[in-house]
């Protein structure tokens, strides 16, 4: 689950104090929401296409009722309604997508700067990186 | 679970938090080891058996919030099936009040209207003779403006929903949903109760915020263990290193004796 590895150094005595626990778990932190938001993204991404997908299909079609899905049943809908609230779906999925990207990225940059601060102090005697 | 043992406390903001108790910073290791009474090796199993506790409680909570996470679209999917009913059902009056407003409108400015209504179907014959003495009205003014209103798009309505449901994997069959004031929800074993839309509304919501309230709650709680795993993982790597460290220490010493020695 947490993919840094705290190696043991060769017997330096190196002081871990509080502050420095802190920058580590907050980085555990960070690094559980950063694959939590991958797995996200993935999922909206996949939605906001398929929501595509849809809303082409219905172009390309001529039928007059659409079967749209709403929770387990296929509804019979006119076409407009079924074409506005594809629109709405695909506006809110790439809304949200958005979001996530952004939140992604900031988190990114967060763990950038704590792994400086930690391979600053601990050198070799710690690993932040990924298997 | 164990009591931590005393030990130079790093400032923990919290003891324990839902049973799950905190994992005790410790500030410097020799202390540590000469206030507990332990020697490297037992701290090191304590702490080891302490971290496979953690790691108990971390897949309870993560079932948990598996569990969490897949009931909310669950709530979701039901409240949108309730908006839908509720939306068709509503419709009828909607297309009633346009229309009185609409003659209202009318009277007051008493303007030459011509309507025209696009491709629908509007079913309340009701609501089409409000409109049409309207303009009877109007017709009689002297004002030579014609205001074109088109009517809303409004929803060709069916009186019934036709819905295709999975009977079993693969086979699907018609429903034809009349217009309904209440809806049945499932409360699970075994139970079923039947509501008004508006109740139903209100229940689905009240489960979602529940539910999204425990997940927020619940990941507050993984937080706060995963914390705790973090400290005793580095404290476990400490205490070893201590002990190498000592180690080495040991052996320079006799070796440095023997070479005075000889």
């Amino acid at each position: 689950m947490m993919q840094q590895g705290k190696s043991s150094s060769s017997g330096s005595e190196m002081q871990v104090t509080w502050e420095d626990q802190q920058n580590i778990n907050t980085f555990s932190r960070l690094n559980n929401r950063f694959h939590e938001l991958e797995d996200d993204i993935k999922f909206a991404k996949e939605k906001c296409d398929n929501l595509e997908d849809a809303g082409n299909e219905l172009i390309l079609s001529d039928e007059e009722m659409v079967r749209f899905q709403i929770g387990e049943v296929f509804a019979h809908m006119p076409r407009e309604e079924v074409e506005t609230k594809i629109e709405e779906m695909k506006e809110a999925t790439c809304k949200s997508l958005e979001k996530l990207q952004q939140e992604k990225e900031s988190i990114v940059s967060q763990m950038a700067e704590l792994k400086k601060v930690l391979y600053a102090k601990f050198k070799d005697s710690i690993n932040l990186e990924e298997d | 679970m164990s009591s931590s043992s005393p030990s130079g406390s790093g400032g923990d903001d919290l003891s324990e938090r839902r049973g799950i108790p905190a994992a005790k910073f410790i500030q410097d290791v020799e202390t540590y080891l000469s206030q507990s009474g332990f020697d490297s090796n037992s701290a090191l199993a304590f702490h080891q058996e302490r971290l496979q506790q953690y790691k108990v409680v971390e897949m309870k909570l993560l079932a948990q919030q598996r569990d969490l996470q897949a009931k909310i679209p669950d709530i979701e999917k039901c409240l949108e099936v309730v908006a839908t009913l509720e939306a068709r059902k509503g419709t009828g009056e909607v297309e009633l009040g346009c229309a009185l407003i609409l003659a209202a409108y009318l009277k007051t400015f008493s303007l030459k209207v011509l309507i025209s209504m696009l491709a629908c179907e509007i079913e309340h014959v009701v609501s089409q003779n409000i409109v049409l003495a309207s303009l009877e009205e109007s017709t009689e003014t002297s004002f030579k403006s014609c205001l074109i209103v088109t009517a809303e798009h409004v929803v060709s309505r069916n009186i019934s929903l036709l819905a295709d449901f999975e009977v079993s994997e693969g086979i699907y069959s018609r429903a034809c949903i009349e217009d309904t004031d209440s809806v049945c929800l499932w409360l699970g074993a075994n139970v079923m109760l039947e509501y008004s839309c508006e109740e139903a509304t209100a229940l689905l919501r009240n489960n979602l915020e529940n539910a999204k309230a425990s997940l927020e709650v619940l990941v507050a709680d993984l937080q706060f263990l995963r914390d705790q795993v973090t400290v005793t993982q580095v404290t476990i790597a400490r205490i070893y290193n201590y002990d190498v460290h000592q180690r080495r220490v040991k052996q320079v010493t006799p070796t440095a004796i023997a070479a005075a020695d000889a």
